[in-house]
């Protein structure tokens, strides 16, 4: 008796925090982007997203932050729902927070390392697809070296298996991009009319092209620099305002988005030396007094410390977002696996 | 029993010849009955009646006109026949109103020796419904190092040479050639592209490659290559054909070229006349060809090198993928697309129908100028020419569905594409080698059908 009492009360007490886990995901009904993101199955870049899209998805991502941050025991939304990690290319990072964002959901993760096996034996993606809707995934995070495959996957699995985008060559990356946006609005600034200086590779950088095309949609007035020889043809004829010093693009700049260098840009002839790099383009306190006193830094890691930034400024929490970054992130991802996958049958 | 055709109450088309003027005593336009016997025209007059076995075809409403030549064809084969063969691609060839193709000799193994290219010409002898013409490398396995044997393989019958795929890179190398082609003269056919502007690309370079995050092929490694071959030329002497042309600055450097005299000819191809990079289907692979979809600016450049005569032939670098290649990533897929059953349609509609060419100088486009460039007799329709023959019914609407395409392999942008002006039949040599049953089935009253 005491056992079944004990039991009720257990099952009682479940029960209620299930409702209050439940209730910190209850949306506001005044989200206009939340219909938008019913219809949507896939996130495959910024581009063809709307800007109530956008607002919905931070809305989320806010409500997300604050059951991540409260160190709440996951939620049981998803809890019937399995996530899938397909990495073709390394990432501990990206990976590691789109696990984290589906745990706290209630989510079961798969971690694919498809690099080391199925590629090797010859396995395009269109048998990686096959075998995934076979195993009855119900979302696919997808990382891989050519522009362009996270739409191939998407177009494959049709409605069958959700497919984010975790980064598609130099094309897009577009939770990077939304949880970049999420860190600066939380400065307080709202982003229409605010400049923002993208400094670096231009040309490899799908960090670069997500954050255009979602921070343009909002009104942000986007400069670049980096070398000419790492900044791609004709992207003034998209609103960019390209230019070739650091100065005045970072000149009186909101935000300043350092983009991360790879080292390998040097053997590849595009640059002639990463000594170079840091003389024109490196951000420190020195070259930040350029822009608006308020500014922020953002970068979306890993940071090669003293190249693309000094350590000094990194470090700085007054100017720099990059911790902040990596926080919002697991929220930003928390919230798409959310608006994607939730159809109310959550545990 | 060499069969007997007469061909009744279509327009006869006649092209213009290579210098712009009518190719034959036939004025176009005219309503004309033809009749073919062994392989010939041996008779046309404005009503001809029947004769016992002769297999009749009702060319009433349609154009009446020379097969098509096209200079620049991938037919596989060899090692590659899961991609296309000679009895697939011609047969592709037959469809799309052609009855000359040639085919290049990056072939597997490439034709780089007298011992392949008498493979080549044997399955040409076994499969070809049309005519092939093989071209033979200039170097040998297509490296751009050492010259192959040009003119053992002229002998044999290799109608141009060309390293296709793979530009000669080495100038020293390209100059050899052009010298050593004066005991021959035969055309190089050159592939122009500097290897190094273009590596690692896979589309045009441009806005659509930055917003898309794709390494581009600028078109400055065409208009670098055009160039320094025209140097070479003009140093050497002889003659150079350019493949492809897609890029403004290329065909300015061989309009440039031409007005100063030198012996300098130039193709493009149907998919460069009639798309830019802006309108291709994102990541799709069947866009993905080499050299690339230019801009608009391009496009345009090339339909007015087209109507000046700069640009000469029209030619299809029909390139046959099969399904796996073309379903990798667009970075990894293969360059290229088939081409020959959209080929006339396509440039008809764009050149003819918009009124910017006259039909028999379009026609001359994928006739008489190919063939000059080859050294072929000029194809046309008069008594005693050669009965290759293609029978388009101008005003029809059709279209395009590739799982109809006789091709062995799928990759075009073209397919479910709405095209006007349609190819029914098909004659190669005095033989009916191709007519569309679906569309043209009252139109042919074959021998084997109406008599016994």
């Amino acid at each position: 008796m005491s056992d079944a009492s004990s039991l009720a009360v257990e099952k009682s007490t479940k029960k209620k925090m299930a409702d209050e886990t439940d209730s910190n995901l209850i949306l506001p009904d005044n989200l206009p982007g939340l219909n938008a993101w019913k219809a949507r199955r896939h996130l495959l870049d910024t581009k063809d997203m709307s800007v109530e899209e956008v607002d919905a998805l931070i809305a989320v991502a806010k409500l997300c932050k604050e059951i991540h941050s409260k160190g709440r025991p996951p939620l049981t939304v998803l809890s019937h729902k399995v996530v899938a990690n397909l990495f073709y290319e390394n990432s501990t990072r990206t990976r590691s927070s789109f696990e984290l964002a589906a745990r706290k959901l209630g989510a079961s993760v798969l971690n694919l390392d498809i690099r080391m096996s199925s590629v090797a034996k010859g396995e395009t993606i269109e048998d990686t697809a096959r075998t995934l809707v076979s195993m009855g995934v119900d979302a696919v995070v997808q990382r891989h070296s050519s522009s362009g495959s996270a739409h191939k996957l998407a177009e494959l699995l049709r409605h069958e298996v959700h497919v984010l985008n975790a980064g598609d060559g130099w094309n897009a990356h577009p939770t990077q991009a939304l949880l970049d946006l999420f860190s600066m609005q939380e400065t307080g600034k709202t982003i229409k009319g605010r400049k923002v200086a993208i400094i670096g590779d231009i040309t490899h950088s799908r960090v670069a092209r997500s954050n255009i095309w979602l921070l343009q949609k909002l009104g942000a007035d986007i400069h670049v620099a980096g070398p000419p020889t790492l900044v791609p043809v004709e992207l003034d004829s998209f609103g960019v305002t390209v230019h070739e010093k650091l100065e005045p693009a970072i000149k009186d700049a909101d935000f300043v988005i350092a983009l991360r260098l790879q080292l390998e840009r040097q053997d590849e002839g595009l640059i002639p030396s990463i000594g170079e790099y840091k003389r024109l383009y490196r951000l420190d306190h020195e070259r930040i007094k350029r822009c608006k006193p308020d500014v922020r830094v953002l970068h979306p890691g890993p940071v090669n410390r003293g190249i693309e930034i000094t350590d000094d400024l990194v470090d700085d929490s007054k100017v720099s977002l990059v911790n902040l970054q990596v926080a919002n992130g697991i929220a930003v991802r928390m919230a798409v696996l959310y608006l994607l996958m939730y159809d109310g049958q959550g545990t | 029993m060499e069969s007997a055709i007469l061909i009744k109450n279509g327009r006869v088309i006649n092209p213009t010849d290579a210098n712009g003027k009518a190719s034959s005593n036939v004025a176009s336009n005219q309503s004309l009955d033809i009749r073919i016997r062994d392989g010939k025209i041996t008779e046309m007059e404005s009503e001809l009646k029947p004769k016992d076995n002769e297999s009749v075809v009702d060319a009433q409403g349609c154009w009446v006109m020379p097969g098509f030549v096209d200079m620049h064809t991938h037919l596989r084969d060899l090692g590659q026949a899961d991609r296309e063969d000679i009895s697939t691609g011609t047969k592709a060839a037959a469809a799309g109103g052609y009855t000359t193709v040639v085919a290049m000799a990056n072939t597997d193994p490439p034709t780089d020796c007298a011992e392949i290219l008498d493979r080549v010409i044997k399955r040409i002898h076994e499969r070809a419904i049309v005519e092939v013409l093989p071209v033979a490398a200039v170097t040998k396995g297509l490296k751009g190092v050492e010259l192959t044997n040009m003119v053992e393989m002229s002998d044999m019958g290799a109608i141009a040479f060309s390293d296709d795929g793979m530009p000669i890179s080495n100038l020293d190398v390209l100059r050899r050639a052009f010298e050593y082609a004066r005991l021959h003269g035969r055309p190089i056919i050159s592939h122009p592209e500097d290897k190094d502007l273009s590596h690692g690309g896979s589309m045009n370079e441009g806005c659509q490659s930055t917003c898309l995050g794709m390494k581009g092929i600028p078109s400055a490694s065409e208009a670098a290559c055009v160039a320094r071959e025209i140097e070479v030329l003009r140093y050497t002497g002889g003659r150079l054909h350019f493949a492809h042309t897609s890029a403004k600055a290329s065909i300015d450097l061989i309009r440039q070229a031409k007005a100063q005299g030198l012996q300098v000819t130039a193709d493009a191809t149907p998919h460069h006349l009639v798309l830019s990079d802006a309108e291709m289907t994102p990541y799709d692979t069947s866009f993905k060809m080499n050299p690339p979809l230019r801009s608009k600016k391009d496009v345009e450049a090339i339909e007015q090198a087209l109507v000046e005569g700069v640009i000469d032939a029209i030619a299809t670098d029909h390139a046959p993928h099969s399904k796996l290649d073309k379903s990798k990533p667009f970075d990894h897929a293969p360059f290229g697309i088939i081409g020959l059953e959209t080929a006339f349609s396509l440039c008809f509609e764009k050149l003819v129908l918009s009124g910017k060419m006259a039909p028999n100088k379009f026609l001359a486009l994928i006739t008489t100028h190919p063939a000059k460039i080859l050294g072929i007799p000029a194809p046309q329709i008069s008594v005693g020419a050669r009965a290759n023959i293609a029978i388009v019914d101008p005003e029809m609407r059709w279209n395009f569905e590739i799982v109809e395409s006789f091709s062995k392999s799928k990759n075009s942008p073209f397919t479910g594409r709405s095209l006007k002006g349609k190819n029914l039949v098909t004659i190669f040599d005095g033989k009916i080698v191709y007519f569309d049953k679906e569309r043209a089935a009252k139109r042919v009253q074959e021998v084997c059908a109406s008599s016994t």
